[in-house]
């Protein structure tokens, strides 16, 4: 897979509360691309960082339902990846690609 | 920090001054510390951001304000440390480099930085006790009483009307509508419905009021007169101008002499009471010029006591006010420097030495209210302020508004009654020699004075 596959994967750092308190657990969250599976991500992020992962964990954030001007849509689904670095491994989300 | 001297001469100094890294991300830490708090990001509850990430959201800003804190506290403190006052802000040059600055504002490099500024002279007074000044003793002279007397009568008596066969006469004042023509063509502000007209007071053009003078009542007549090439309308100046006039009513000056009656009509009680307070309003305006004249000379001596290096930036800064003043006349009159009868390199060198002789002088006033505990009170300063109101008669609540929502302009009006108190201060250490003149005499040397400088009145001042 291409370096720009590897972008498309993996759409951006998630950075909130929650984020950084999985970051003691030596944890990264992503937003993912809807389509991405487990191995992709696994690959991009270790090509991307070149670090070497331990687990993906992924999940689906369903959009939700929203009103305008009377009318029903949905917000888009977003999928995150909450990826286990192997020990000794680390990623600073702050420094950006 | 580190704190090298590079220039120190005269009255300028420059330093250079290292802030280190260290210092600087200590001032930031705190500085973030404080955000923390109320910093509201996306994701994170307020308070709860992590350093890390509030760093990379404010790092910048914060760094670049706490550079300029970092600045300013050193620089006050260097000055303290050496004890010196800088006469004007001090200037900081930063290094222009990009690079270097955004090291520094990344928290990598040491803040280096010059301060250029002049210190303030410590002024050493003088010997004040016993300036010896001139204190000019005029006596008011009872053929000057009169003459004022008789020209407030001549202002004050009033006019009636002459009746209807009235003839106009030298004196007379006139109600009179004219149309003006130009080549048969009435011009702009010529004309008038009912104008008054004193004959004989030269209010209009040169060779009108002559030309009224034997005209009657409800008589019409044209004049014909030609403006003078120094007319202030350049368009009619030296054009020959046609008038037509009727002369409405003629007034003569009322009969009547300068009697108890007179005084009666002023509301006092005779013509005595009446040259008593005139008498005693010319010594006051003695004594006000005398003490302008006393003033000038305790100034000078001043001046003539203390030599010292002045700042120059001050000195600049005072220069500019006069020159900017002095240019700005000259073009509102359309006249040069040549007309004054001298040119522009040698008026400057002259109110430059004026300019540096108000910086000298405002340091040695503070300085001798401050070494002899001359205040201005608040009573006296709310007298200024009530003195200087009543001089716009009918706008006073305008002028009171402006200088409540103008604290600097109520402080300026401070400096002339500090520069007063410290004055009369010490006149009162020096010594008098009673040197008797005439009114002429004191008007003459006011006069003189005022050309050499021009408003002794609003000399520079510091704050202090």
């Amino acid at each position: 897979m291409s370096k720009y596959s590897h972008y498309d994967v993996i759409r951006n750092p998630v950075i909130t509360e929650k984020s950084t308190m999985a970051s003691e657990n030596n944890q990264v969250v992503f937003d993912v691309a809807m389509s991405a599976t487990k191995p992709e991500i696994k690959e991009a992020v270790e090509a991307l960082f070149s670090v070497k992962v331990k687990a993906i964990n992924t999940l689906v954030r369903k959009g939700k339902v929203k009103r305008f001007r009377g009318r029903i849509g949905v917000r888009n689904d977003v999928k995150k990846a909450i990826v286990t670095l192997a020990d000794g491994q680390s990623i600073d989300v702050a420094t950006g690609l | 920090m580190q704190v090298t001297e590079t220039l120190n001469e005269g009255l300028k100094r420059k330093l250079a001054v290292t802030i280190p890294a260290q210092d600087l991300a200590s001032r930031l830490d705190a500085k973030l510390d404080e955000i923390k708090g109320k910093a509201n990001l996306k994701g994170f509850r307020p308070g709860k951001v992590p350093m890390a990430h509030l760093k990379k959201m404010y790092g910048r800003s914060a760094m670049s304000e706490v550079m300029q804190e970092a600045i300013n506290a050193s620089v006050n403190e260097t000055l303290s440390g050496r004890s010196e006052r800088a006469a004007t802000q001090p200037k900081i040059d930063l290094t222009e480099d990009q690079a270097e600055i955004n090291r520094v504002l990344d928290g990598e490099g040491d803040l280096a930085f010059e301060v250029s500024y002049e210190v303030l002279p410590s002024v050493t007074l003088m010997e004040l006790s016993g300036i010896a000044y001139d204190k000019p003793v005029v006596e008011v002279e009872a053929a000057d009483v009169e003459k004022e007397l008789e020209r407030l009568f001549r202002e004050r008596r009033g006019y009636e009307d002459k009746g209807d066969d009235a003839v106009v006469e030298d004196g007379d004042r006139l109600g009179l509508s004219f149309v003006g023509k130009i080549d048969g063509e009435a011009f702009q502000g010529g004309s008038s419905d009912h104008a008054h007209l004193t004959v004989g007071s030269g209010e209009f053009i040169p060779g009108f009021e002559e030309q009224l003078v034997g005209l009657k009542k409800g008589e019409e007549k044209q004049i014909e007169v030609t403006f003078p090439e120094d007319y202030g309308n350049k368009e009619l100046a030296g054009k020959k101008a046609t008038f037509d006039v009727t002369i409405l009513h003629v007034d003569g000056p009322k009969s009547g002499e300068m009697d108890d009656e007179f005084a009666k009509s002023l509301g006092l009680d005779d013509l005595d009471k009446l040259r008593e307070i005139v008498k005693s309003q010319m010594e006051s305006a003695l004594g006000s010029m005398g003490r302008q004249h006393i003033k000038r000379q305790i100034l000078d001596a001043l001046d003539e006591g203390h030599k010292f290096d002045v700042p120059e930036e001050l000195v600049e800064a005072e220069f500019n006010a006069i020159w900017n003043r002095v240019k700005h006349e000259i073009e509102h009159h359309g006249r040069s420097f040549e007309d004054e009868g001298t040119t522009e390199e040698e008026a400057r060198a002259q109110y430059r030495t004026i300019a540096e002789r108000r910086v000298r002088l405002g340091l040695v006033v503070a300085e001798i209210g401050n070494t002899n505990k001359i205040d201005v009170t608040d009573e006296e300063h709310q007298q200024a302020l009530i003195a200087e109101v009543r001089r716009f008669p009918g706008q006073e609540q305008q002028v009171y508004d402006y200088y409540r929502k103008n604290p600097q302009a109520l402080a300026s009006l401070r400096a002339p009654v500090f520069e007063n108190k410290v004055v009369d201060y010490v006149v009162g250490l020096g010594t008098a020699n009673d040197k008797p003149m005439t009114r002429e005499e004191l008007a003459k040397l006011i006069q003189a004075e005022d050309d050499g400088e021009e408003g002794d009145h609003d000399h520079h001042h510091h704050d202090h």
